[in-house]
């Protein structure tokens, strides 16, 4: 037993020998590849998030290496598990820079994936989010080198005020917050902040904690509230979230429901099901289908080739974008060095599948100028309903 | 606002959480640890929903069925697998690998299945409402007191009228002198993991049941609920973990409802100040036993 496993741990030496002499003996040809780091979170609570990121930025590195590549060199993309940890994360960054990667792609969280893009700041390298949407993801808080793809939370609060307020001559709204990460909290607050400016009313601010799996008291005061809303805005994620939302139309309330990005997730449309799933808005970065941008048809149809199934999330997307904007910038700057593909970013506009994006200058935060994507569930089934662009914005 | 609807719920949440302390006593009466990876049993039923349900069009009697026994024989393997090794070693090292079983269940359910939310199919019963006395609820919660009610009685026939069953009541009070009269530990202590498995099943069709989804890491909550009910109840008996569910999900109900606008956020930190004066007031938990000893290898 012992003999045979000295055996087969020898072959197993002696082949990885035999790969590695010839991983080493390819690159000679050609320039060395260009390294690309990821710090994606695949364990943790972020995971979810960054799973289907992670998938989609491996498809955009396959095209681009088909079609010759970023500045004629070769893209390999190198993920370290982040663990949804801030302390991993700094040091997956340390690793990464190490590596001699040129930019890295950190956890969608500004908690979780900030401490990652203070290392790529620190080397002179960007480093761009997926979908971190805190307002605190930018060069203020960060640095000079550091972007987010997606919207801020106060473009995603206040498009869904003034959907609400506007469009829908909704007035009085009931909020429920998850208080269980910072992520939720900042969005009720830059929602609530909007939605009375614009001169709605905010009936009452109720919270929830992740985990609980239990809404039923603040079901009950709702039941019982002196004034009934109009609506109902609720910060939270799945699991939970579908406990909330089955929740209240189990008690036969069937008022509108609505929230942000964390509803895209064909998790909570099946747990809604058809039953449940109906009067239900959510704020979100984009769309899969054609009609929220004609090139996603082209996109699906890829992804089905490479993983043979269809993109099931929304968040696989901006992780698709991610790369191609790098790509982008690196070419317009002619360079990989950070601090020329930082100023790139700042001065292009770019075509993602998730929309257009504009970054601002460095002094005033890096801050995205992008339209959300306003969905609406339809007896459990996702349906897009338009892109908003907020007339104004909280401050952050 | 305590309207007779929101005392079902709060009856609902509190048999619930009986049964969720009620699997993890099951453990801690023979090997007097607890185990932290009692919340991953709860998450392989619900998984067992998810996958059997997805992949087999089978009634849902059956899905049920079939996650009651992934729980139960997954917890069978930990014991057999893990804790068997160590049960003869410090009580440290128990609890190390309850910890290391339950990453070990919660990452391979994140690297086979998918770290996202999967959405688990439940009959109409779970997702329909029913009018009495002149509220609408959820008739999920009359299901929840009324399976918690059954499970009860027929847990303690169990331990009282069989051969088994003394045997386990038995091993928690003295489990040398137990081994002593001729009971195989093995026998006595892998039944305690199976029934242990068996409630989790029970529990992931209700705690899945309210959100309809499954993910890896469901089974956190649950079990920091049942380790806080099984300390306020009283560790070293059924009762007392029995009592201690019921009074956390009653008390936890309540809190929420009675707490003005400006302290709910706090409702954890309330609910946390009773939980600590209920153990200076009985630091063994609110049903005392007789006799109960420190545990022994």
């Amino acid at each position: 037993m012992k003999k045979k496993s000295i055996f087969v741990l020898s072959l197993i030496l002696i082949f990885s020998m035999l790969l590695g002499a010839c991983a080493s003996a390819t690159p000679k040809d050609e320039a060395k590849p260009l390294k690309i780091g990821g710090a994606l979170a695949l364990t943790g609570i972020n995971a979810p998030i960054d799973e289907p990121a992670l998938r989609g930025i491996q498809l955009a590195v396959d095209e681009i290496n088909a079609n010759g590549g970023i500045l004629g060199r070769q893209v390999e993309f190198v993920n370290l598990d982040s663990k949804s940890d801030p302390v991993t994360s700094a040091d997956v960054g340390v690793q990464l820079v190490q590596q001699g990667v040129v930019a890295i792609i950190p956890a969608a969280d500004f908690d979780m994936g900030g401490p990652a893009c203070r290392e790529a700041q620190k080397a002179s390298i960007v480093c761009i989010s997926t979908t971190a949407s805190s307002p605190l993801f930018g060069s203020k808080a960060l640095g000079d080198k550091v972007f987010t793809l997606s919207m801020w939370n106060t473009t995603m609060g206040a498009a869904a005020a003034e959907f609400a307020y506007k469009e829908q001559k909704w007035t009085k709204v009931w909020v429920v917050t998850d208080t269980f990460i910072d992520y939720t909290k900042s969005l009720s607050r830059y929602f609530t902040e909007q939605f009375n400016s614009l001169g709605g009313t905010v009936l009452f601010e109720d919270t929830y904690t992740q985990g609980a799996q239990d809404f039923s008291s603040q079901l009950a005061r709702i039941q019982t509230a002196k004034e009934k809303p109009d609506f109902i805005y609720v910060s939270s994620y799945m699991p939970d979230l579908g406990t909330i939302i089955r929740t209240i139309r189990e008690a036969g309330i069937d008022l509108p429901i609505m929230g942000g990005d964390t509803y895209d997730d064909p998790g909570l449309f099946e747990a809604v099901g058809a039953d449940y799933g109906n009067e239900i808005y959510f704020v979100t970065h984009g769309f899969l289908s054609k009609e929220a941008n004609p090139r996603v048809e082209d996109f699906i149809t890829a992804y089905t080739k490479k993983y043979n199934e269809a993109p099931e999330a929304i968040w696989i997307m901006p992780g698709y974008d991610v790369i191609y904007v790098l790509k982008k910038a690196m070419e317009k700057a002619g360079t990989t060095d950070g601090a020329a593909v930082a100023k790139a970013m700042e001065e292009m506009t770019f075509d993602n599948l998730t929309g257009q994006l504009h970054w601002s200058d460095a002094a005033s935060g890096h801050m995205p100028t992008k339209a959300a994507a306003l969905v609406k569930l339809e007896s459990g089934k996702p349906k897009f309903i338009s892109w908003i662009t907020p007339a104004t914005l909280p401050e952050p | 606002m305590i309207t007779f609807g929101f005392l079902i719920n709060a009856i609902s949440l509190g048999s619930l959480y009986a049964l969720i302390s009620l699997g993890l006593v099951m453990i801690y009466g023979v090997l007097k640890m607890v185990n932290f990876a009692y919340g991953e049993l709860i998450m392989v039923g619900g998984y067992g929903l998810y996958l059997v349900g997805s992949k087999f069009n089978l009634p849902w009697i059956f899905v049920a069925a079939a996650a009651i026994l992934a729980a139960m024989l997954v917890s069978y393997l930990t014991e057999l697998v893990a804790f068997r090794h160590v049960r003869e070693k410090s009580l440290t090292a128990l609890l190390i690998t309850s910890f290391a079983v339950s990453t070990l269940l919660q990452n391979g359910a994140l690297l086979i299945i998918s770290p996202r939310a999967k959405a688990v199919s439940l009959p109409k019963i779970f997702s329909s409402s029913i009018t009495f006395l002149g509220i609408t609820t959820p008739a999920r919660n009359i299901l929840t007191i009324a399976i918690t009610i059954l499970l009860l009685l027929g847990l303690s026939l169990l331990l009282r009228r069989t051969m088994l069953g003394i045997a386990l009541r038995a091993a928690s009070d003295n489990f040398r002198m137990t081994r002593m009269l001729g009971i195989p530990a093995n026998l006595v202590i892998s039944s305690a993991f199976i029934i242990s498995g068996a409630i989790a099943g029970v529990v992931s069709l209700f705690w899945v049941g309210r959100t309809a989804s499954v993910t890896p890491s469901i089974g956190q909550g649950p079990l920091l609920i049942a380790f806080i009910a099984i300390v306020v109840g009283g560790i070293s008996s059924l009762e007392g973990a029995v009592v201690g569910g019921f009074v956390y999900g009653i008390l936890f109900s309540f809190i929420g409802v009675l707490l003005p606008q400006t302290l709910l956020d706090y409702r954890e930190a309330f609910m946390f100040v009773i939980v600590i004066l209920i153990l200076l007031w009985r630091p063994e938990g609110l049903i005392r036993v007789k006799y109960a000893e420190e545990r022994v290898g």
